[in-house]
């Protein structure tokens, strides 16, 4: 579990004006909020942050303008140059329990001809604020068509409980589709001859 | 082809082309996806062929999601028409597809294959676009 300490500034303008304003300056607005606490504007230094958003669930020790314990609860992206828009914190406390998701990993690879086929690639755990897993690992080497995992049968980190559904299924093998199959699959509803016949089934 | 089974009206105007997606800009499905970085209208046609391209080049293996739908018909009135006399006739569907989108996902293959595959299949598609793979554990 990693710990990044960033140096937090108030926010006392809002609105798109302001918020632009503090991006160009390479910072980033954010609020903080949590245990039933008014929610707290701040600004937080742009490239320190990215990085430390690099690490799925950081704690991150906030100084400055705020001294306490977060985690990122939703982060905004730009969808296509990928620069931090605003960060919404959860306030944590040491030893507390919190509700995450960490990221299912798989290593291996499955037998020649069939295909692994991954459902969920993250799973809702409950662990100690302070020892957040990076992720869980899932070796699927050599396995074949017909292996299944459910929730239930990852294997979590001490500490950590599984939250929601242990019949949920995780990832399963199955034989390679052919080539056409996606193709059956795309062609699901029955094509009409041109656009014109859609609309008089009307 | 992908097409609409009904519709509520046959005509329609003409989709906004401006702004960023607002959602459905991860890959969430897949491993791999397809993402645009400009504006377009995407056709029915474009679709299928961009995906018959993907799925020749993986052959056996791989799973391929298509995350949009080409829900908006377009009009065209007739060659050498004088204007007026009311719309045109639907000609087209597409879907209109905004900067960030993820159009395309896929599964299931190496990288190297995955990347090849949706070189193929961006060259099929009307507008810039980029190979992007998911992102783990991000808030």
């Amino acid at each position: 579990m990693s710990e990044v300490t960033i140096t937090s500034e108030p926010r006392d303008s809002f609105g798109k004006g302001a918020a632009r304003a503090i991006r160009r300056a390479n910072r980033v607005p954010a609020v903080l909020y949590g245990h039933g606490t008014e929610p707290r504007h701040i600004s937080l230094p742009g490239h320190e942050l990215l990085l430390a958003l690099r690490t799925p669930n950081v704690l991150i020790k906030l100084e400055g303008a705020v001294t306490e314990l977060a985690l990122p609860k939703g982060v905004q992206r730009d969808p296509i140059r990928g620069f931090l828009e605003h960060v919404d914190l959860i306030l944590v406390r040491r030893g507390e329990k919190v509700t995450v998701e960490i990221p299912v990993t798989v290593v291996g690879d499955v037998v020649n001809g069939a295909m692994l086929d991954q459902q969920m690639v993250q799973v809702q755990v409950e662990t100690e604020a302070t020892h957040i897993p990076t992720g869980v690992e899932v070796d699927v080497e050599g396995k074949d068509a017909g292996f299944v995992l459910l929730a239930a049968d990852l294997p979590l980190p001490a500490g950590t409980t599984l939250v929601g559904d242990p019949e949920a299924l995780i990832l399963h093998v199955i034989s390679s589709p052919t080539a056409d199959l996606p193709a059956e699959a795309g062609a699901e509803a029955p094509a009409p001859a041109s656009v014109e016949s859609a609309e008089s089934a009307e | 082809m992908l097409i609409p089974r009904r519709v509520k009206h046959r005509k329609q105007h003409r989709p906004d082309r401006h702004g960023a997606a607002k959602g459905g800009t991860r890959v969430v499905f897949g491993e791999f996806g397809i993402q645009a970085l400009e504006h377009s209208y995407v056709t029915n046609r474009q679709i299928e062929s961009a995906r018959i391209a993907m799925t020749r080049h993986i052959r056996r293996g791989g799973k391929v999601w298509i995350n949009i739908y080409p829900d908006r018909p377009l009009t065209k009135k007739p060659a050498e028409t004088r204007m007026g006399s009311g719309k045109g006739s639907p000609e087209w569907w597409i879907a209109n597809v905004k900067p960030g989108r993820v159009m395309f996902e896929l599964s299931g293959v190496a990288e190297p294959v995955a990347r090849e595959a949706m070189r193929r299949a961006m060259h099929k598609l009307p507008m810039k676009c980029r190979f992007v793979k998911r992102e783990v554990g991000e808030a």
